[in-house]
Formats: C-alpha cells, sequence, structure tokens
C-alpha cells in the first residue's frame, strides 16, 4: 500500500549524503567494539606470545650461527649468550647443536597451538557474537521501520545493510583494530630489538621506509578513481545484458540484434580499455615496491657486510638482522592493507547506524487505548498528509464511515487513495487533522491491537514462498485447518486451492508465480479476513488483472464484505457496485462524494469516466486534454 | 515463514582441473599469441631469477662477508643490484602482459557470449533464469579473468622456483636435499585433507547463505504485509535462527582455517629443526662448510615459501574451471531452431496472414494451441481476446516468429513463414508485444529503437502522426528525458506512448500489439486509444486485446478459450449471437442496481 512512485526517491535525505566524520564514526565502531573487549583482549594477548616466540626464535637462530662458526673456525668472535648465561665447556658441539633443534621444535609446536587459539578465538568473536548480534539488531530494527522507509529506499540496498554491510563493519574488529594493534606492536618489538642490535645499521636500512609508504599512498590516490570509474562501466556492462534479457521480444522483434551487438562490444571495449589504463600503473607500481623493498637488502649486505668484517658485527646477528628486517617490511606492507579495510568498514558503518539510528516514526503511545469490542467506524478529520515535508498528498480529508458499509475511493493513479487507505492502520501518520477508529484517535490506540482489528489487501498482493495454509494464516500463526479453510471458502478461494497438487498444503514459488493473478489476490482476501476483522482495506484489488479474474475478485469481495466496514481503492467503475459511498478523488482532494447513482446524476468526473469505462465515446477530446494528466510521475 | 530452499540447484563454485577446458581457455589467446608468448618467456625467467636472487644474498653472506672481504662483498652486492633490476624490469612487463592478456580474453568471451545469447530463440529465455545468464557474463567471466591474470602465471613462477631451488639445495648436499624431499608427502597429505574438507565446509556454508539471502529478500520485499499483519515476533525469531545457523558454519570455516595454517608452518620448522641437528653435525664433522649450510637455510624459504601461495592460486584454478564449464555450456548451447537452408526474404510484403491447422506446446505433450485457423488480409486488424492463459500471447508469438509452430503452417503472403528469412521478416513487422518495456536510456534511444537511422524529425513526425507529441514535449526534458530502469521515470500511460511511438517510427506491414493491462487514468486512456486507432491503420494488425473498444472496432475477432478458436467474426456479430464474447461483453460493463 505505498505509492508506486516512491520506489524511485532513493535515500537522498540531505543527512545521508553529507557524510558523518570520519573520527566520530571511528570513535562509534571503537565504543561498539569495546562491548567486546574480553575477548578482544584474549586475541591479542595470543598475538603477543607469538611475537614474542618469534623473535626468541630467530635470535637462537643467530646464536647457533655464532656457536657453529666459533667451533669450525676458532678466530670468529665468541658467541653472545643471552640472559647471562653460558654452558659449561665440557658440553660436546654436538650436544648443544641438538639441543637447538629441540628449541626450534618445542617452540614451533607452541607456535601452531597459540596460531590455532588465536584464529578459533577470532573466528568466535566475529562469526559467534559480532556478526550475528549485529545482523539481528538491524532486522529488528528493519522491522520496526515505517512504510516511509521502504518507500524510499530499493530493496537490494536494505538487504545489502543486513548481509554484507555487517560484514564490513565487523572487518573493522579484527581486520582493523586488533590487526592495527598487532601491527604497531610488532613494529615497536622489532624496532627496540634491532636498535638493541645496532642503532646505526637499523637507521641506514630503514632509510626506506618512509618512501615507501610515501609511494604506496600516491598510488591507491591516484588509482582509487580509476578502479571507481571502471567499476561503473562494469555495472553499465551487466546493466545492458540484464536489459537484454528482460527485453529479449522487444529486440527480437524489431530484429535490433546488430545494434544491441554493437552496443555491447563498445561497453565491453569501454571497460577493456579503461582497466588498461590501471594496469599499466600497476604494472608500475608493483616492481617499484619491490624495489625499494629490496634497496634495504642492499644497504643491509654493505653496511652489515662492512661491520661483520671489522669485527663490529658477529654474522649470527646479521643474519638475525635479515631476518628481523624482512618480518618489518612485511608488516608495513599489510598497513596498506588495514588502511584500506578501514575506508571500507567506515563506507558499511554509515550504512549500517544509518538504519539503528533511524527514529521510529510510528511507535505506541504511552498509554495505549486497547478497546475490547471494535465495531469500526472511522472518521478522517481535516486531515492532511504529504510523504515529504512541505508536500502534500491528501489535502482536506474530511468523512466518516459507519460500521460496516462500504466505501469506494474512486480516483486515478497518483490521486491519494492509496495513501488515503494506508493512514487507517497507521502505516504513517497525518500530518495535520486525525483518524479515529470507533471514536479513538488511531494515534492512542495500541498499535499492534489496531492492526489486528484491521484487515488489509495490499496491490501487489504479495504472497511468501511456504504453504497456502501457512499464507493464509500468515496474520494469526496458530489458526486451526479449519479456521483456514472457512476464510478461504468465504474468499471463494477454497475450490482452486483443493485443485492444487498438494491442496492446502501446496508451497507457493517465489512471487506465487505458479498462481493466477485472480487466484493470488483470492488467497490475500483469504488471509485478511482470516482474523475476522471489523475494518477491511483493499488497494486497487482488480488493478492488473483482465476482466474475467475482475469478476472473480469482485465476487469473492462481494462475499466477504458482509457486517465489516469495507474501503476500497480503485479506478476501474466494477468495484464501485454496491457502495454505500464513493468519494472520489483527485489530485489528494475529495472532489465528489455520493452513491453510484447520485454520482452518475451529477455529470461531473465520475460520470465521465463511467462513460469511458463502458466503452463509450471518450468525452475529451484531444484538445481538451489538460497537459497535467501526463505529469504524475514522481514529482 | 519457513526455511525457503534456494529456488535453483545451487552452481558448484569449483571444478577439478581439466585439460580439455584448460586447452579451450588456451585457445582464446590465440589472436593474442605474441603477447602471450613474450608471457611465458617472462614468466619462465621470473621463476629462475627469484630464486637467483635469494641465493644471491645468501651467497654474499656466507662468502665474502664471512670471510671479511670487502672488495668481495661490493662485487657481490653490484651483482645483486643489477639481478635486482633485471628482475624487476622484466616483472613490470610479466604484470602488465598478464593483465591485459586476461582483460583481452574476457572481453572476446563476453563478445561470444553475447552474441550467442542473441541467436538464440525466445524458448531459451524462458527456460534460463536471467539472473544466470547476468552470472555467465560478469561473475563466471570474471573467475575466469582471475585464473588467466593469476594463476596460471603465478602458478608458474612459483612452481619453477620451488624447482629451481631444489635442484640448488641438491647441489649443495644431497642428504639435506633428501630430507625436504621426505617432507614433501607429508605436505601434500595435509594440502589434499584439508582442501577437501574446507571445500565442503565452503558448500555448505553459501547453501546456508543462501537460505539467509532469500528469506530476507522474501522478508524485505513483504514487510508491509510482515507489519500490516502484525508478524514481527516470528519472522525476527525464525530470521535469528537463521543466521545463528549460518554463524556456526563460518566459525567451523574459521576453526578449520585455524588448524591449516599453523600445521603448514609447523611442518616448515620440522625441517628447520632437522637442519640445525644434522646440518650442524655435518658442519662440525667438516663435511660441508658453514656456508652451504647458511645458503641451505635461504634456499628452503624459497622452496616452503610459495606452497600456501599456491594452495590459494590452486583454489582460485578451480574456480576458474567451474566459471569456464559454465560458460563453455551456454555457449555449446545450440539454438532449438534455426532458419530452414534456402529460406531468403520475399520480394515484397503485403501482409497477409494464414494459420493453417496451427498446433503449439511449448513443452511436448501440453499443448496451448490447438487446430487454430484463419486470415488476415492485408490492412484488416484482428483483435485477439480470451482469458488469461487462453493462448492470446502465444499467438501473438508465432506470428511473429518467436517460436515454429509444432503442427501446421503459419502462411505470410503465401509463403510458409518457416521458408522465409526471419531477422527479414522481424525487420519488417512491429513488435509491441511486450507491454510497455523501455530500455534505460532516453525517449529518443527508445523511439528509435524501431529505426535507428531516422532523424530527430521523423521522431517528432511519428509522434505527431500519433497525436502525442505534445505528452512528449511534455516531458521534464522532452525527447532527451532519461526514461530511468525499464522506464521507471515514466508513467505507464506514458511508457504506452513511447512504445506507440517506436511501432510508428518502424513503420511495418504487419503489426502485433500487446495492449496494457495495467491502471491508466482516463484522461491518457482517451488518448492512447485515439493514438491506436491511427497505429493500427493501413497495417495488418494483431491485438492482444483488453479494452473494449478495440475489439469494437476490430475487422476479426478470435476469441479463445484454452487454446482454441472458439468463435471468430465482427464484434456486432458474435455480440448478437450472444456467445462467449456476448459474456464477456456484459461482465467488462456495469450493472448498477
Amino acid at each position: 500500500m505505498s505509492p508506486g512512485r516512491g520506489k524511485r526517491r532513493l535515500m537522498s535525505t540531505p543527512a545521508a549524503d553529507e557524510p558523518a566524520g570520519s573520527s566520530s564514526m571511528v570513535q562509534r565502531l571503537l565504543r561498539l567494539a569495546w562491548a567486546y573487549r574480553a575477548r578482544c583482549m584474549a586475541v591479542l594477548s595470543y598475538q603477543i606470545a607469538l611475537l614474542a616466540l618469534g623473535l626468541a626464535g630467530l635470535a637462537l637462530s643467530g646464536l647457533a650461527v655464532d656457536v657453529i662458526r666459533r667451533q669450525v673456525s676458532p678466530g670468529a668472535p665468541a658467541p653472545r649468550w643471552p640472559l647471562g648465561w653460558t654452558p659449561p665447556a665440557t658440553w660436546p658441539p654436538l650436544a648443544l647443536i641438538a639441543a637447538a633443534g629441540g628449541i626450534v621444535l618445542v617452540m614451533a609446536a607452541a607456535r601452531a597451538v597459540l596460531n590455532y587459539r588465536y584464529g578459533a578465538a577470532v573466528g568466535h568473536l566475529v562469526q559467534m557474537q559480532f556478526v550475528p548480534e549485529m545482523r539481528t539488531r538491524v532486522f529488528d530494527k528493519l522491522q520496526r521501520m515505517s512504510f516511509r522507509f521502504f518507500d524510499a529506499t530499493a530493496s537490494g540496498s536494505i538487504i545489502n545493510r543486513v548481509t554484507s554491510d555487517v560484514q564490513s563493519v565487523r572487518a573493522f574488529v579484527d581486520q582493523v583494530l586488533i590487526q592495527g594493534v598487532i601491527l604497531f606492536l610488532s613494529l615497536g618489538v622489532y624496532l627496540v630489538f634491532m636498535l638493541g642490535k645496532h642503532p646505526t645499521l637499523t637507521a641506514a636500512c630503514l632509510g626506506t621506509t618512509p618512501l615507501l609508504w610515501l609511494f604506496a599512498t600516491m598510488f591507491s590516490r591516484r588509482v582509487h578513481p580509476l578502479y571507481h570509474r571502471s567499476r561503473a562501466l562494469s555495472d553499465e556492462l551487466v546493466n545492458h545484458v540484464t536489459e537484454t534479457v528482460q527485453g529479449i521480444r522487444v529486440i527480437k522483434g524489431f530484429a535490433r540484434e546488430p545494434e544491441q551487438r554493437a552496443a555491447f562490444d563498445a561497453k565491453s571495449l569501454a571497460v577493456r580499455d579503461q582497466q588498461r589504463g590501471i594496469f599499466r600503473r600497476v604494472s608500475r607500481f608493483s616492481p617499484a615496491i619491490d624495489l625499494l623493498g629490496h634497496a634495504n637488502v642492499v644497504v643491509l649486505l654493505l653496511y652489515g657486510g662492512h661491520l661483520v668484517a671489522t669485527g663490529r658485527l658477529t654474522l649470527g646477528d646479521l643474519i638475525v638482522f635479515a631476518g628481523l628486517l624482512q618480518q618489518f617490511s612485511g608488516q608495513v606492507g599489510t598497513l596498506a592493507n588495514i588502511v584500506n579495510t578501514l575506508q571500507q568498514s567506515l563506507t558499511s558503518a554509515r550504512r549500517v547506524f544509518e538504519v539503528l539510528d533511524a527514529p521510529i516514526e510510528i511507535a505506541d503511545p504511552a498509554a495505549p487505548e486497547r478497546p475490547t469490542m471494535v465495531r469500526g467506524a472511522v472518521r478522517f478529520e481535516q486531515l492532511n498528509f504529504g510523504y515529504r515535508p512541505g508536500e502534500t498528498a491528501l489535502a482536506d480529508i474530511d468523512f466518516e464511515a459507519q460500521p460496516g458499509q462500504r466505501v469506494v475511493l474512486f480516483g486515478e493513479t497518483g490521486s491519494g487513495k492509496s495513501t488515503l487507505l494506508a493512514l487507517i492502520p497507521r502505516f504513517y501518520d497525518a500530518s495535520a487533522g486525525r483518524v479515529l477508529v470507533d471514536g479513538v484517535d488511531t494515534r492512542r490506540w495500541d498499535l499492534g491491537e489496531l492492526r489486528s482489528h484491521i484487515g488489509v489487501v495490499f496491490q501487489d498482493s504479495f504472497l511468501f514462498s511456504m504453504s497456502v495454509a501457512s499464507n493464509i494464516a500468515f496474520g494469526k500463526a496458530d489458526a486451526t485447518r479449519d479456521e483456514i479453510e472457512h476464510a478461504a471458502r468465504l474468499a471463494l478461494a477454497d475450490d482452486f486451492i483443493r485443485a492444487l497438487p498438494e491442496g492446502y498444503d501446496s508451497i507457493l514459488e517465489e512471487g506465487a508465480s505458479n498462481l493466477s493473478g485472480g487466484q493470488r489476490q483470492r488467497l490475500a482476501i483469504a488471509r485478511a479476513i482470516l482474523r475476522d476483522p471489523s475494518i477491511l482495506l483493499l488497494d486497487d484489488p482488480t488493478a492488473a488483472v483482465d476482466h474475467e479474474t475482475e469478476r472473480e475478485v469482485l465476487a469473492a469481495l462481494q462475499a466477504v464484505s458482509q457486517a465489516r466496514t469495507t474501503f476500497i481503492a480503485t479506478h476501474r467503475l466494477p468495484a464501485c457496485r454496491g457502495a454505500d459511498l464513493i468519494l472520489v478523488l483527485d489530485d489528494g482532494r475529495i472532489v465528489e462524494r455520493g452513491t453510484h447513482d447520485q454520482l452518475m446524476r451529477q455529470g461531473g468526473r465520475y460520470f465521465a469516466a463511467a462513460q469511458l469505462q463502458l466503452g463509450g465515446a471518450p468525452v475529451f477530446t484531444a484538445d481538451t486534454v489538460p497537459a497535467t494528466a501526463f505529469t504524475e510521475r514522481g514529482k | 515463514m519457513k526455511i525457503v530452499p534456494p529456488r535453483h540447484e545451487r552452481e558448484p563454485n569449483r571444478r577439478p582441473l581439466d585439460a580439455k577446458l584448460a586447452r579451450r581457455i588456451f585457445s582464446y589467446t590465440r589472436p593474442h599469441a605474441r603477447r602471450r608468448n613474450w608471457l611465458f618467456f617472462l614468466t619462465a625467467a621470473r621463476s629462475l631469477l627469484l630464486p637467483a636472487l635469494g641465493w644471491a644474498v645468501g651467497a654474499v653472506l656466507a662468502g665474502p662477508i664471512a670471510r671479511h672481504d670487502g672488495r668481495g662483498t661490493a662485487l657481490g652486492v653490484a651483482g645483486f643490484v643489477a639481478l635486482l633490476l633485471v628482475t624487476n624490469g622484466m616483472f613490470v612487463f610479466r604484470i602488465r602482459f598478464a593483465l591485459e592478456l586476461g582483460e583481452a580474453l574476457v572481453h572476446d568471451l563476453r563478445r561470444d557470449i553475447y552474441a550467442h545469447l542473441l541467436r538464440m530463440p525466445l524458448s531459451f529465455f524462458q527456460r534460463m533464469p536471467a539472473g544466470r545468464l547476468v552470472a555467465r557474463i560478469s561473475s563466471d567471466v570474471d573467475s575466469i579473468r582471475l585464473g588467466i591474470q593469476d594463476s596460471v602465471f603465478i602458478g608458474i613462477v612459483h612452481v619453477g622456483s620451488m624447482l629451481a631451488s631444489a635442484t640448488l639445495m641438491a647441489l649443495y648436499d644431497l642428504t639435506l636435499f633428501l630430507v625436504v624431499l621426505g617432507l614433501v608427502p607429508v605436505l601434500w597429505a595435509i594440502l589434499r585433507y584439508f582442501h577437501r574438507r574446507l571445500a565442503r565446509s565452503y558448500g555448505e556454508m553459501q547453501e546456508s547463505f543462501s537460505r539467509v539471502a532469500a528469506t530476507l529478500a522474501e522478508s524485505v520485499g513483504g514487510m508491509r504485509v510482515i507489519q500490516g499483519f502484525g508478524r514481527q515476533d516470528i519472522t525476527g525469531g525464525l530470521f535469528r535462527a537463521l543466521i545463528y545457523d549460518h554463524s556456526r558454519y563460518n566459525l567451523g570455516i574459521a576453526r578449520q582455517n585455524a588448524i591449516f595454517t599453523p600445521l603448514l608452518e609447523f611442518n616448515g620448522q620440522i625441517f628447520v629443526a632437522i637442519l640445525i641437528v644434522l646440518g650442524g653435525y655435518q658442519t662440525l664433522t667438516g663435511r660441508i662448510e658453514v656456508g652451504a649450510l647458511l645458503q641451505f637455510f635461504f634456499l628452503a624459504n624459497l622452496f616452503f615459501n610459495p606452497i600456501p601461495i599456491l594452495t590459494n592460486q590452486y583454489n582460485q584454478a578451480l574456480a576458474a574451471m567451474a566459471g569456464a564449464e559454465r560458460v563453455f555450456r551456454l555457449l555449446d548451447t545450440a539454438p532449438d531452431w534455426i532458419d530452414r537452408p534456402g529460406a531468403g526474404p520475399l520480394p515484397g510484403l503485403l501482409g497477409r496472414v494464414e494459420f493453417r491447422a496451427v498446433s503449439f506446446a511449448y513443452e511436448p505433450g501440453r499443448a496451448v494451441l490447438r487446430d487454430v485457423s484463419f486470415v488476415a488480409l492485408p490492412g484488416q486488424t484482428v483483435a485477439i481476446v480470451g482469458e488469461t492463459g487462453s493462448g492470446k500471447t502465444t499467438i501473438a508469438s508465432l506470428i511473429a516468429k518467436f517460436y515454429p509452430p509444432s503442427e501446421g503452417s503459419i502462411l505470410i503472403d503465401g509463403h510458409d513463414a518457416a521458408d522465409i528469412d526471419t531477422d527479414w521478416l522481424h525487420g519488417r513487422m512491429g513488435n509491441v508485444l511486450q507491454a510497455s518495456f523501455l530500455f534505460s536510456g532516453t525517449v529518443l534511444d527508445n523511439i528509435r529503437f524501431g529505426r535507428p537511422s531516422a532523424t530527430r524529425d521523423e521522431v517528432q513526425a511519428a509522434a505527431r502522426a500519433l497525436d502525442v507529441l505534445e505528452v512528449i514535449d511534455g516531458l521534464p526534458r522532452g525527447l532527451d528525458t532519461e526514461v530511468g530502469e525499464r522506464g521507471a521515470s515514466l508513467s505507464a500511460g506514458e511508457r504506452q506512448i513511447v512504445c506507440f511511438c517506436r511501432a510508428m517510427l518502424a513503420n511495418p506491414r504487419i503489426l502485433i500489439l500487446d495492449e496494457a493491462t495495467s491502471a491508466i487514468d482516463v484522461v491518457t486512456e482517451a488518448r492512447l486509444q485515439k493514438a491506436l486507432g491511427v497505429l493500427l491503420g493501413g497495417r495488418t494488425s494483431f491485438v492482444v486485446a483488453h479494452r473494449l473498444s478495440t475489439v469494437r472496432h476490430a475487422d476479426l475477432v478470435l476469441v479463445l478459450a484454452a487454446g482454441r478458436v472458439v468463435e471468430s467474426g465482427r464484434f456486432d456479430d458474435l455480440v448478437r449471437a450472444g456467445g462467449v464474447l456476448a459474456g464477456l461483453h456484459r461482465g467488462a460493463g456495469i450493472t448498477t442496481g
């Protein structure tokens, strides 16, 4: 029951366009991660232990080299034993070596265990805690969002917020926060360790590192927009294919295959050429980074070699140094990844928080009214409504429907009839004026209670891919089979349901594509009346069906509307049959009201429409057609 | 809401390596043979240069530096720098050529797939969900691209490096090399075991995700119904259950990876421990030099480091294989029917259409049309009416030659349609069959679809002839208004008007038209009916009619029921006869009282 044109207004409120400050977003993500601090600390402690083990391993291998050299060529400098401990000279060298081998093995085993614990802990943190909790929060919030949100947001975008966006946000926890802490911790420790071995050599070797960093930043800045453009071109290509498949009859019908092929080839070439530009840059960047990285090694060999030659550094230390340097460069490389991930998770976080922060427009009042008996009197009092501030979809709506009456809202697409219906179950709130059900303002009703007394047949008769019985019992999950069949019989749906392969237990396909339009509508009507509502709303139930189906639907309608206040929005005359009150809407205002006979006598808009639909000569000639008649697209 | 099974059977996202498939992908590199051959040369060279670089560092450390030989160190470093420059210089082209080759090949593939799609008859598109066709040309082609750009060449480089370092190790010390060799089967076993387990887990994880995604999509689509019927608690509970179910699969994968990677690393460390003990012993006993032992440490790294990289690339190669298999299966799908040999154009087209005992079934045994015969003379308007599913659209599709009849024959100007070139025929027919389908682009683009060579003036003339020019000029940017995806920024009436203009511009001898059923306001309706009258004038027209006025003005009305023509003739005669049409007529009107 939404205005079809609303879908085109994508989320473009000023607040959504203007990105919230990155730093405040990071703060918010940090607060979010704080809730998981205990597990984060556990994860970090594994990493700290791993770091320590790594360093010890490197130091030991250096020591081993020096020990062996000392044994082989006694002139070599004495190994520097750690912790002030020296093995007794009586130990045979072979025992020393065996011990070293044993230590390596023990340490490797410890590393493996720690690594496993780390991986399992991170997995548990993000997959079992963060992601499902976040997804549940977003989905629960979605369920409380008003129709306005669903009007304005494409469903693909909503789905992405629950799936991929939540995954990107969680990447902030394990790939930005935890990895970032690990990175700085290990860089610091490596640096201290290297400085402890030899400060000048450290400075000389790390001289090129800032250059590496600068280079990488410049590159990503240059290439980023190119990737963006390339992405857009690929999207165009995919859209072209989608349209081709959807419009294949048109293409074949007009024999336009050659033109379509040429257009596709041009688009495909555009992607290829755009990619080439990126490739040229990438192919210069990677080798250059590699070269810069190796500059460290050159310095190490030249300067470090000189130090070893002059006896100021042992060969073992130099090898340890080489190892550290390699680790250090590796870690600097991950920094680029972390920054990239941060960007992505910030973008996603904005989209997720947009949902979580959205105000609940339609909420229960503080002291809700829960009338026990609902008769179904509906009154609109001086009501105005706009989908957006300053816009008017309904103006000066004022009428009353007595319990049990049938009211028809008659008007063209965009005249406001669906909107009017949507205000009764409080899918939207009025901008001014009020809607009363049984004399009580709908805003003072308990929301769930109000809606439980109203049965709605939506324009698109959306059915779910579950059994026919569960679809009918959608509003009352504990309905008995008798109740379900009773509702179906009332809606004249029982016969065709029984003819389905599995009867009431037949599973509907996605979009109920195995049913005809009239069957879908009748199921939707059965669904609406199962709860025996006092008020029944039908939004253009015969909009997209042929005449035969229209008759089926109207017959069902006739059967179920007894003793209920029924509202029908329509632009078709047959649906007006037997109405107690017809409200003719135009541009959001009631322009005529009365019964069919009264309106036919008036000779106004209703009369004109009736003439046309009865197949008579058009009342308007082309010259008198007002230009506004064609401007009903989303303004 | 019960858990929704994925609508179509899931498509596997990995496939074992297959030489035939690989050869077929390779055949696509033929037009780019020069670049490809250079690439193979560069890759082979790189697989030798990489271990050479590692060896050089070790050699300088273990040689001149260990000997305290300053001059030798300088010379060694100079050699290293030279080697480095050569390696990275070649690397530039190795990367560029691989990326370009992949992209060029993918462009060729996309072109072939698209051309193939356009050759397929309509029945194909009815069988194939649109999403799948799009996936063929986007994600499947993309995985082939990654396979070429990365897997093949990175794979060659790393396998080459491993072989080269193994050879060097064997040269330095055979005993130690044999130790390395002994570890290889262990590595292989670990890789295989985890590869299988992970592949299965990924499959299960994706299946559980498709359950989440399908349920989510349905919930979002039906959110108005959910809220209208107060089902939030039940839907929320089910969704939570699905989410946690999916999370368990994700956790399982994380756990397996947490075992797999450390285990590989542990394996490498075992080698280091053995190396220390065995190598240390040999050095002490003087059988090898310290330098050689050091070299061994460097080479062992070169040997073990590529293994995780190769595992990743192997996975990517499997994905590429799965993509290639699907793409080629699509390319190998033959059209259900093609023009008969010898089918050609007619000298001209008058527009006489005759059905002779035509029957048709989309699936064998389920006839949609039975024994349909009629004649439409040039210039006549034929209205086709009937209930949903009675076969109206099928008759129109057969006239348009979207399908050949299963039995009987269709004659156009007295010639069997099967003997007429389909493209030629389509070029002379106008088709408004798919009610109001517009392509994204401007209104002008869409109207020109009927005749791409038409000038702006001709487009305006067509609109003027239909008396709808002022409607089009009244759009925000007139003819240059963007219609949006599927024409979403136009109203239903405006969309239909654009389709009419498109058919008018094509100026066909035979026009086939599906009247819009959707809600159109009365004023637009009046305008459309008038335009329709002009459009149908002077050509043989078939209208799948939903409006009484159209039926009333037709020269011939075919009333269909369950695939048969149950009544045919002029409207007034049929109403007077009091048959099916008369009943429909009464239903469409309004009886008050």
